[in-house]
């Protein structure tokens, strides 16, 4: 009774198999090396994966409605360049600030306007967008890299209360993210989008509105990852997103998030992030060739992506025999 | 009148394909000359072949985001088989190999393990990107035969030979979509897919075919790509998935399968070759390029779904 009992709970929360695969690849790290288990390695881990972690939130939202933004790296270039600047050209912090978090989410928004308001796919729409964002960044740039002031060294590398900043507001993102999409109704909207868009629209639900939100609630989580990544780097460089949105939507899968849409969890989004950075650390303790990171990134995805469809078989499988085994009742 | 109304109807494109011609042709003197357009046609024989697999596939209702690394991958491991051995055909069936074996993990994964086509390339994706960075460490691979080199230039009756390939490729696969029992059976698997199923079609193979299809398309282009570039380098298919489901879906190839032709994506890249190398001629920076092409991916995608007939007649 009791592995059966585990077996349901793996399936109904589906953060559950990734976080027992962290905890897993962790205890092996931490056999194979003696600093893995370091306090200092895992706020290390934890602020190497704010980025994408961030990103992931609002991906999450995105993918919960059977969307997808390939865009998110392009807006997190744009708004950081702007960031950079406004900061080069003004030094006025309140200024880049809260210029860099508005055009995050007035692109994230534009996205799904042109979602919403065109019969062009999520995919293709985001994709245009992508050029154009990224155009627009090198454009303001001119190509340039521009260093951005020490003290925003602060954000990506400083400390408040003895904890990495970077985690702070990762956690405080996770908070916003989890309350919006289980107690809000933009949250609860847009699960019930991805899971029929239909009979979302037949219970007269804001389906415009709230697509439209979700993209614009992403970009801002873009630019907040944006100006968390430009801290830690220390300023701007023209290859600054380049395929980020892949390891973000490989972040989300992992999470046991359906592309399909309907179900998700922020939670487990976190732990994808968090499982991908342990990978590079494994392989990085393993002193594998960088190269060797994208093939095992892909391995461990297609993995993934395989034992969710064989156990959604299994259950199939087991749901047909208990049907069969009622009717022979 | 109405002749053109269905051409339009069928090739929504060729608006944009003329406009762009005769606009740039007006802008510079250079764009209609004979040495411009031939060095267009040879640069995107690449782009071409790969959106002939990618169409395809889009055709059958899936999506192959791994072929533009596997245009690395095959390149890659081609140019280091030609290194070694001197051998060109060998480095031409090293880099159809290539991208017949990622083809056929894609195929298997999607078509009989019926894994979602979106992850699954993407994971193949990373896999061929670092399978070419691994084994060429990074840089380009040197150690090209000089035959090799001179493919780049070479012209069959009058246009480069990498281009006669490309057009070749692009009438086999437009004959085979159109007029074999495959290409039928791939349009009805990708417009409905009980339907196929129900008419005793078996979906997996024929999804399977499809993605060996585009890996070995994608191994071809890897292999065109040692040609014109005159290395193997491991970066050259990232910055081209962009440009390759643009040019398909610029064409009105639809990525909900059934709807659109290998004549579509022809156009599709011709606009996306014509752009490019028109605002080029007139000195427009590549950044400000960028934003020009995402805009007219967009409002071309929307126009081949807006206007365009849903089927080719």
């Amino acid at each position: 009774m009791q592995p059966k009992r585990l077996q349901t709970i793996v399936s109904r929360q589906k953060w559950v198999a990734i976080a027992v695969a962290t905890i897993v690849l962790a205890g092996v790290l931490s056999v194979v090396s003696p600093v893995f288990l370091t306090l200092s390695n895992f706020q290390a881990i934890l602020v190497q994966s704010s980025v994408t972690a961030i990103m992931a939130v609002g991906m999450t939202f995105i993918i919960l409605t059977a969307g997808i933004d390939i865009s998110v790296g392009a807006i997190l270039f744009v708004t950081s360049a702007l960031f950079a600047q406004l900061m080069l050209v003004t030094g006025n912090y309140a200024l880049a600030f809260s210029v860099t978090l508005i055009s995050a989410t007035v692109l994230g928004l534009l996205n799904g306007l042109l979602v919403v308001r065109f019969a062009v796919s999520p995919l293709i729409t985001t994709l245009a967008t992508y050029s154009i964002y990224r155009g627009a960044a090198i454009h303001l740039t001119g190509a340039q890299n521009i260093p951005v002031p020490r003290e925003m060294g602060f954000l990506g590398n400083g400390r408040l209360w003895g904890i990495p900043v970077p985690i702070l507001v990762l956690i405080v993102i996770v908070i916003i993210g989890v309350y919006i999409l289980n107690h809000t109704r933009l949250g609860v909207y847009a699960r019930a989008i991805g899971n029929s868009d239909r009979s979302a629209r037949e219970t007269s639900l804001p389906v415009a509105r709230i697509t439209v939100l979700v993209y614009a609630l992403s970009g801002f989580m873009a630019g907040v990852a944006g100006l968390i990544l430009l801290a830690r780097v220390g300023g701007l460089q023209s290859g600054i997103g380049i395929g980020i949105e892949f390891t973000v939507i490989a972040a989300v899968i992992l999470g046991g998030t359906k592309l399909t849409g309907g179900s998700g969890t922020i939670v487990g989004s976190v732990i994808g992030a968090v499982f991908l950075v342990l990978i590079d650390n494994g392989l990085n303790l393993l002193n594998a060739s960088p190269y060797i990171y994208d093939m095992v990134r892909g391995a461990v995805l297609m993995a993934a992506v395989a034992i969710d469809r064989y156990s959604a078989f299994r259950q199939s499988v087991v749901l047909e025999a208990r049907r069969e085994a009622r009717i022979v009742d | 009148m109405p002749r053109i109304l269905t051409l339009l109807k069928t090739y929504p494109a060729l608006v944009i394909v003329v406009a762009l011609a005769i606009g740039f042709s007006v802008l510079s003197p250079h764009f209609a000359s004979s040495g411009n357009i031939e060095a267009m046609l040879g640069a995107n024989a690449v782009v071409m072949i790969a959106a002939v697999g990618m169409t395809v596939v889009f055709l059958a209702g899936g999506i192959d985001l791994s072929i533009s690394t596997v245009i690395s991958a095959s390149a890659v491991i081609s140019g280091l088989a030609m290194a070694a051995t001197g051998s060109v055909a060998l480095g031409a069936a090293v880099a159809v190999a290539v991208g017949l074996g990622f083809g056929a993990l894609n195929g298997v994964l999607i078509g009989f393990f019926q894994l979602t086509p979106f992850i699954t390339t993407m994971a193949t994706q990373l896999i061929a990107r670092g399978v070419a960075f691994v084994m060429s460490a990074g840089i380009a691979v040197k150690g090209t035969p000089f035959w090799m080199l001179d493919f780049g230039f070479v012209q069959w009756f009058g246009i480069p030979a990498v281009t006669v390939i490309s057009l070749m490729i692009v009438g086999l696969a437009g004959v085979a979509m159109t007029q074999t029992t495959w290409g039928r059976q791939v349009m009805l698997v990708g417009s409905n897919v009980d339907a196929a199923r129900f008419s005793g079609i078996h979906v997996p193979w024929v999804t399977f075919s499809v993605y060996l299809f585009s890996g070995a398309l994608g191994g071809i282009a890897g292999f065109i790509s040692i040609a014109n570039l005159g290395n193997a380098i491991p970066g050259v298919g990232d910055t081209l998935l962009l440009i390759i489901i643009g040019a398909v879906v610029l064409g009105g190839t639809g990525m909900a399968g059934g709807e659109g032709s290998i004549g579509r994506t022809v156009l599709g890249v011709a606009i996306l070759a014509i752009l490019t190398n028109g605002l080029n001629l007139i000195g427009i920076p590549f950044y400000d390029q960028l934003i020009i092409q995402g805009v007219l991916i967009f409002i071309g995608t929307w126009m081949a779904t807006r206007f365009g007939n849903r089927r080719d007649a």
